[in-house]
């Protein structure tokens, strides 16, 4: 650790070197600025080109290609009462949104959430009072190089696994559920079977996991054996409705979905004791 | 401030002209020191050893300048209600004259901007730049990344389409796992119970206002502190950058204290300036 009388001297001494031997900023410096400003505006042209004329003006196709090279330009309008779609942040946010699969709800999930980007943030912040060595060459500084190397690493490597993440589609899911009333052994109930297809429609597999089934999307717990904790079909289709009643503020409301398939739901988790 | 040159090879015509170019800019030097601040800011001097990595900064500054400019086009068609949001968006991208290009820069221009801000800060992170006296600029940066990243989110919103719609349920239950103060902010963003009218109005105020006055503050506050510190040599450099054994530069023959000085307030034309 230098003093800070060194890292004083160092810097007059840096202060002076510039001084005497540095370049002006006008036109040098700037010349390279201004050749990076280009290409950076041009770059942001050339993207934007790209992914308005491989895209279409329907939200669904590409201008009749099979995808769009960059994304569409839209998807359809917002609404609040379909439960199928699989929630996807922009891609800056996929490190952390797949984070949130690592950590198990409800107890860790904070650590997700919350946790790790603040200790990040509080990392970076302390960073130069931590490290307050004189040196910048960076072989000289193992310790920062190695830190370099495993952030990049783990970013990419999550950044990467958040986009490949594969969400199961609806249409796919629901062809588990006479397996599912096999195993759990309630296919001799109506309400319970219909209540396992709307489970498989309507999005719960994007965080849920069941019986192998779905993503533990935000560590969404696994509800195989959910329906052993003797809760009735009531408990299960009030918590659906409006899981904040419950303490739960990470599950989004399914009131939307109505009485009847809410009902059906409860019956389905309320059955749902395990594989036999 | 006279102009009057001392030695006058010139001709008269040429006396006068010059005459009249310079008189505004004494006339504004004289009043607010601007033109001299600017002079500072040009031709201060920076090591001479800066390279292409360099350039990452005023890159970044390019890219939040065309989101600042693409965005304030966009806000001209742009309607933040739900009834009308998506539809506007339709609108821009396949109605009005290039509006296909002004979004598709602004979309596009978002990633290029936090993925500049993120090799910016490894830049100055391998180079060790972070250090003494560079304490605060760092955290500046650090600000501005964060605040970056909350710029990125509530942009997401507006397109008021499904992908934007059900991110944003989930972001701001997220949010609300936060301990304490995380409900609370929930119901903040939401504005609400639901994510609807209020919800996309505050979105649209923190994307366009707030936020952005934010960073416009801190950009200032990082150049600042940029200028008045001077841009930090590579750590191979000789200008006294990293190690305990850098060699000794030449004594300085200039008077004044190598140390920071303020902007030169001692009128722009003895500094450098012309003749």
């Amino acid at each position: 650790m230098a003093s800070i009388e060194d890292r004083r001297a160092q810097f007059t001494q840096y202060k002076q070197d510039v001084k005497s031997r540095g370049k002006s900023f006008y036109p040098y410096a700037m010349f390279h600025d201004t050749v990076m400003s280009l290409v950076v505006v041009s770059v942001i042209i050339a993207l934007a080109c790209v992914w308005y004329f491989t895209s279409g003006t329907d939200p669904n196709t590409c201008g009749g290609k099979d995808s769009c090279l960059l994304g569409p330009r839209y998807s359809e309008p917002a609404d609040p009462g379909t439960t199928n779609f699989v929630p996807r942040p922009d891609w800056y946010f996929y490190f952390l949104f797949y984070l949130l699969r690592i950590f198990k709800w409800p107890n860790t999930v904070i650590l997700g959430t919350v946790g790790i980007p603040t200790i990040l943030l509080i990392i970076l912040i302390v960073l130069p009072f931590v490290d307050v060595r004189r040196e910048r060459r960076l072989l000289r500084r193992p310790v920062a190089l190695i830190a370099a190397v495993l952030v990049v690493i783990s970013m990419g490597v999550l950044t990467y696994k958040g986009a490949t993440a594969k969400e199961a589609l609806a249409s796919e899911v629901v062809q588990a559920v006479p397996t599912w009333a096999q195993r759990q052994g309630f296919a001799d109930d109506k309400d319970a079977v219909a209540g396992a297809t709307v489970f498989a429609t309507s999005g719960c597999t994007a965080c849920h996991t069941y019986l192998g089934t779905g993503s533990s999307n935000l560590g969404a717990p696994d509800l195989s054996a959910i329906g052993k904790s003797g809760q009735g079909p009531n408990f299960f289709s009030t918590y659906v409705a409006d899981p904040s009643k419950y303490g739960n503020n990470v599950m989004p409301k399914f009131a939307a979905l109505g009485q009847t398939k809410l009902h059906q739901l409860g019956v389905f988790l309320s059955e749902s004791k395990g594989p036999k | 401030m006279a102009v009057a040159p001392t030695r006058s090879r010139k001709s008269p015509r040429r006396q006068k002209l010059e005459a009249a170019v310079n008189y505004p800019l004494d006339w504004l030097e004289e009043r607010s020191g601007l033109i001299g601040a600017v002079r500072y800011f040009l031709f201060r001097k920076v090591p001479g050893d800066t390279n292409w990595f360099h350039t990452l900064g005023s890159a970044t500054l390019t890219a939040f300048l065309v989101q600042a400019l693409t965005g304030a086009i966009l806000a001209m068609y742009y309607q933040p209600h739900p009834a009308t949001a998506y539809q506007s968006i339709n609108h821009i991208t396949n109605d009005v004259t290039l509006g296909w290009l002004v979004r598709g820069m602004h979309k596009w221009g978002a990633s290029v901007f936090i993925i500049l801000m993120f090799f910016h800060m490894a830049r100055v992170f391998l180079f060790g730049a972070y250090k003494y006296p560079r304490e605060l600029n760092w955290i500046v940066g650090v600000m501005l990344l964060a605040v970056g990243m909350l710029e990125g989110f509530t942009g997401y919103l507006l397109p008021w389409d499904q992908t934007a719609y059900w991110a944003t349920v989930v972001g701001i239950n997220l949010n609300g796992t936060a301990p304490i103060l995380g409900p609370f902010l929930a119901d903040f963003l939401r504005g609400g119970a639901e994510i609807g009218n209020d919800t996309l109005s505050r979105f649209y105020s923190l994307h366009m206002l707030l936020i952005p006055g934010l960073i416009f503050a801190l950009i200032g506050l990082h150049l600042y502190l940029v200028v008045r510190l001077g841009v930090s040599s590579p750590p191979w450099s000789r200008e006294a950058a990293g190690g305990g054994d850098y060699p000794a530069a030449p004594p300085s023959t200039n008077g004044r204290s190598g140390l920071t000085q303020p902007t030169a307030r001692s009128g722009w034309r003895r500094n450098g300036g012309e003749s």
